[in-house]
């Protein structure tokens, strides 16, 4: 892509979801999602071969589908209050119109199907923006509705997300796959807590997009696309591996790593609202995602899968890559569960 | 006039109907376009004359019938209709049967009568029309000051129509 042509395009994606969080105004909102999604396409597209261009059309039905719901929603509202003020939705139908919109943008449990999918079919670094930035556009407008939204359905879907995030991925070997799967369970926590604290939200969106970001940023410097090559990792750069190793235990959520924040919070935000069995059940399904980056885990640092005697010898070549915001990405995404203290701010 | 809205109401279902049993997309424009045209006389009938005649001249006529239709047309060397597939054909029949059970229950039900009408559950669609009319029609207003209030809600779809031509150039380039 020509980079003026390609600078556009970012500045235009940026403006969008700009436009979306800044705005008090449905029309504005709602324009900022449009550009968002227009802006997002020829990105997805960026090497193009005709598993993009599907995932591209893929990707444009389902958020186009969404745009004409939350539309919808917006002018039901609109006909029933008379203001186009994003605020409280006082009729149950807006609000389950529009929650139900802006699932299908975020990819949450009933409108999960198109994340895997799209997501697979481009490259790497279209995927990252597509499992990072583009979460914060609708979320941001979540954040917005959340009061008015219907607590119950609210809590079916993300619990949903999280079963489906970590059941889909269960005997996945592409990774590109395995991240998207992990994207629906992480944005199911999201969902849950938003109701309770939705600080933790953002707390939690921001701790998976580092951590989701420093997983794509080792895949790129590997060039790895499936768990096949990614058992090649230790030959080529050692450290590299125990760094991915780490960092997906951290998206896994174990105790002395940052993943393990968002968890710890909003299960103890979520007792002290007297759920018991819904955080207990989180956590048993946040296993089945506990369990696919075990596998990877294990496929890339504790065995050597069979593979031809040529790949072997890869350390010979060596990486010309260099990605300046690998390392601070690393270390955010493991080591800030010391800074939760600091949280106390929120409060 | 509520009875006209009525029915091009349900000829903008029959049409919504007509492409979503897929057929080729020769008759899906079709029935796109029907119930596109049949949506403005909808929009027309309820007191939007401009925004009715907008969008039949620029979406229909433009966008639909020269672009959308054209393309159809040279996409399939042997299109199928709604009678050629038992799928389609399946398709078509049950939306269709769905549409008569709905003006069936919009029929049935008592209501007000209107000059000897029974217009059963259908009272909610009467619309008591203004004959004496205002000076200024409400969708002109809407029009001016989209460009008046709205200057940079103008600006932004401007924006994004001149980037939407690097989209298009960008998808469909090299093939």
């Amino acid at each position: 892509m020509n980079p003026l042509i390609f600078s556009m395009i970012l500045m235009t994606l940026m403006l969008g979801t700009m436009a979306t969080m800044l705005s008090s105004n449905w029309l504005l909102a709602w324009m900022g999602l449009e550009m968002n999604m227009l802006a997002m396409i020829p990105i997805l597209t960026m090497n193009s071969n005709p598993r993009s261009t599907e995932a591209a059309t893929k990707y444009f039905l389902a958020q186009s589908t969404a745009s004409m719901l939350l539309m919808m929603a917006i002018l039901i509202n609109f006909m029933l209050s008379g203001q186009w003020t994003i605020t409280k939705l006082p009729n149950v139908v807006t609000s389950s119109m529009a929650l139900a919109a802006l699932m299908m943008k975020l990819g949450l449990a009933p409108f999960h199907f198109w994340v895997p999918e799209v997501t697979q079919g481009t490259s790497l670094i279209s995927g990252a923006i597509l499992l990072t930035w583009q979460k914060l556009a609708p979320l941001s407008i979540l954040y917005q509705i959340i009061p008015s939204i219907d607590i119950n359905l609210l809590i079916i879907s993300g619990l949903l997300s999280i079963l489906v995030g970590g059941w889909g991925g269960l005997n996945q070997t592409q990774l590109r796959k395995i991240l998207a799967y992990s994207s629906i369970a992480h944005m199911g926590w999201m969902l849950i807590i938003m109701p309770y604290n939705p600080s933790l939200t953002i707390l939690n969106l921001v701790i998976y997009i580092l951590m989701t970001l420093s997983i794509f940023m080792i895949l790129m410097n590997n060039y790895s696309t499936s768990t096949s090559t990614l058992s090649l990792l230790w030959n080529n750069t050692p450290m590299m591996m125990i760094m991915l190793m780490i960092t997906l235990l951290s998206l896994g959520g174990l105790p002395p790593l940052s993943g393990f924040m968002p968890k710890w919070l909003i299960i103890y935000e979520l007792t002290k609202n007297d759920n018991i069995i819904l955080p207990a059940s989180m956590a048993m399904f946040a296993l089945l995602n506990l369990y696919f980056y075990m596998r990877l885990i294990y496929s890339s640092s504790l065995t050597m899968f069979p593979s031809t005697n040529n790949m072997k010898m890869k350390w010979q070549f060596t990486n010309p890559k260099y990605l300046t915001l690998l390392s601070p990405l690393i270390i955010l995404s493991t080591l800030i569960l010391p800074l939760t203290p600091t949280l106390s701010i929120l409060e | 006039m509520m009875y006209v809205v009525f029915m091009m109401s349900v000829l903008f279902v029959v049409g919504f109907i007509g492409f979503s049993s897929k057929p080729s997309p020769i008759y899906g424009g079709l029935g796109l376009i029907v119930s596109g045209g049949v949506g403005c006389g909808v929009v027309v009938s309820l007191g939007g004359s401009f925004l009715g005649l907008m969008v039949f001249l620029v979406y229909l006529g433009g966008m639909m019938v020269v672009f959308g239709y054209t393309t159809a047309m040279a996409t399939d060397e042997y299109p199928e209709t709604w009678g050629s597939n038992v799928v389609v054909l399946g398709a078509l029949i049950t939306g269709l049967l769905m549409e008569g059970v709905v003006v069936v229950y919009l029929f049935s039900g008592g209501g007000c009568e209107l000059v000897g009408l029974d217009l059963g559950s259908l009272e909610n669609w009467m619309v008591f029309g203004e004959e004496g009319g205002e000076y200024i029609r409400e969708d002109y207003v809407g029009g001016s000051s989209l460009y008046d209030r709205g200057c940079w809600l103008m600006l932004m779809s401007g924006w994004m129509l001149f980037i939407s031509v690097f989209v298009v150039i960008e998808i469909t380039r090299g093939r």
